[in-house]
Formats: C-alpha cells, sequence, structure tokens
C-alpha cells in the first residue's frame, strides 16, 4: 500500500516535471523518473517482465534518443515559449478530461476482482508463459510487429539522411519549397 | 491498492500526458507527451490484467506490443525532427504550416 503510493507520486512528479519545465533536457530528465516510477509500478502489478523491458526499452532506448536528437537539434538560444493562453486552454481540456473520466470509473462497478493467486504469481514471475502465448495464440501479430519495426527503422534512416543527396535537384526543390 | 486507484493513477498520467501534447510547442516535448499517454495505457491494461482476468501472460503482452510500437513510432519521430531542424533551424510546431489549406 505504502509501496503503490510512492511509487504513483513519483510518477506523477516525473510526469509533471516532464510537461513543464522550459528546459527540454531537464524535461527528458524528468520522464525518465516518470517511467524508473512506473516500472516499480508494473513489478507491483506483479508483471516483472514487462517492467524489465520497460526500462531496457524505454529507459535505455527511448529516452537516450531523444536526448540525442536534442543535441543535434537544439539551437539554445531559441527556444519557443508557450503563450498563456494555449497552456490555459490546455489545462482545461485536461481537467475536462479527467473530471469526465474519473466520474466514469468511480461510478461503474468492475464485478468481483480477483487478485492473481499464488501459483499464477509463480507462473508471471518466469517468462515461459509469454513466450509460450508469443509463439502460439499472438504469433501473427508478433511476426506483423516485427515487420514493423524494420519499416520503422529504414523510414527513419531514409527521412533523417535526406541532406546527403543534396544534388539531386527534386530533393533540393522540396527542401526550398 | 484497490482496482479504482490504479484507473485513476493511469487517468492522471494520461491528462498530465494530454497537457503536455496540447500546450507545448517544441516537438520533442510533443513527444514527451505522447510517451507519457502511452505509459498511461500501459498501466491502465495491467490493472485491468491483474485485478480482473488474471491470466499472466496475455496482458503482459499487449503490452509489449505497446512498447515495440513506441519505440518504432519514437525512431521516426526523432528522424522528422532532425529533418525538420535541417530544414528551418528550429522544431516549433507552430512554424510547419505547408500543408495548410
Amino acid at each position: 500500500m505504502i509501496a503503490a503510493g510512492l511509487v504513483m507520486l513519483i510518477s506523477v512528479a516525473g510526469a509533471v516535471v516532464a510537461v513543464s519545465v522550459k528546459n527540454i533536457v531537464h524535461a527528458i530528465f524528468g520522464l525518465g523518473i516518470a517511467l524508473g516510477g512506473l516500472a516499480l509500478a508494473f513489478l507491483l502489478l506483479s508483471t516483472p517482465f514487462v517492467a524489465a523491458m520497460q526500462v531496457l526499452i524505454y529507459i535505455g532506448g527511448i529516452t537516450i534518443a531523444m536526448i540525442f536528437a536534442v543535441m543535434l537539434s537544439s539551437t539554445g538560444k531559441h527556444e519557443p515559449g508557450e503563450g498563456a493562453r494555449r497552456r490555459v486552454l490546455a489545462g482545461i481540456v485536461s481537467i475536462v478530461f479527467f473530471i469526465a473520466m474519473a466520474w466514469v470509473v468511480v461510478g461503474s462497478d468492475f464485478g468481483p476482482l480477483m487478485e492473481l493467486a499464488p501459483e499464477d504469481m509463480e507462473s508471471a514471475w518466469s517468462v515461459q508463459a509469454i513466450g509460450r502465448a508469443l509463439l502460439n495464440d499472438f504469433n501473427v501479430a508478433f511476426e506483423l510487429l516485427s515487420v514493423v519495426l524494420l519499416v520503422a527503422i529504414v523510414g527513419a534512416i531514409s527521412i533523417a539522411s535526406r541532406h546527403d543527396e543534396g544534388e539531386d535537384p527534386a530533393i533540393n526543390e522540396e527542401g526550398g519549397a | 491498492m484497490t482496482l479504482e486507484a490504479w484507473i485513476l493513477f493511469a487517468l492522471v498520467l494520461f491528462c498530465i500526458g494530454l497537457y503536455g501534447v496540447l500546450a507545448r510547442r517544441n516537438l520533442i516535448a510533443i513527444l514527451i507527451g505522447i510517451e507519457l499517454m502511452l505509459n498511461a495505457v500501459s498501466v491502465n491494461i495491467l490493472a485491468f490484467n491483474h485485478f480482473l482476468a488474471p491470466d499472466p501472460a496475455v496482458g503482459q503482452i499487449i503490452v509489449l506490443f505497446i512498447i515495440g510500437l513506441a519505440a518504432a513510432e519514437a525512431a521516426i519521430v526523432l528522424s522528422i525532427v532532425l529533418t525538420v531542424y535541417r530544414q528551418r533551424a528550429a522544431i516549433d510546431v507552430q512554424d510547419l504550416k505547408e500543408l495548410k489549406g
């Protein structure tokens, strides 16, 4: 109970830092804190394998890639400031959405709650069930996801390396438009 | 912790991410908001998986798919950020209006 409250507090604090500070590198650190807190939340929800993947892929991969993008793209001097009007409108939309959804959640009956039984807990800690399900029931989705990742890698490389072909008149025209 | 507490926690994270997407003008800050929203969805799915459908595998696999798609999406977005920066030396979304009607 205390552990769960602490984890929620860490995640929400990190998320608030991530969306509110001006400096984009500090925002990425806030995102890293929030993602670490969420990995702990996944542990509390008895999914240790997903927590490990969260640490590896999100904290170790996506935030580092974001920092690289900041290093390659940030001008440092020209940081676009948000207008107060934009922030107030965004806050109103988020708060209205929160109130509406919280009203639905609090008012709904989820039926009988079952926690994971201890013997299920044992199998949740092993990756055997996940591997078996990935290669049986979810095999098509698994293979499709690998194709999506391949296409994303090829697409990212081809989008990011356009400038190498600056001699091509079509590309120049596109860039100058 | 009850199921409602976890769902409300996910909802708070989702709304923070929504605020980030709507309020910020930096492309990378918008990507941060999107990642927060995706993680809120993952927490939601795992909470339902833990309390309502205690099959250890299925919810974890769905969340693994979300993480994989988020990685692909982040790679594409970051390459777009680099291209936009190269063309106009800024990554402010207010400047991107070539396709505006």
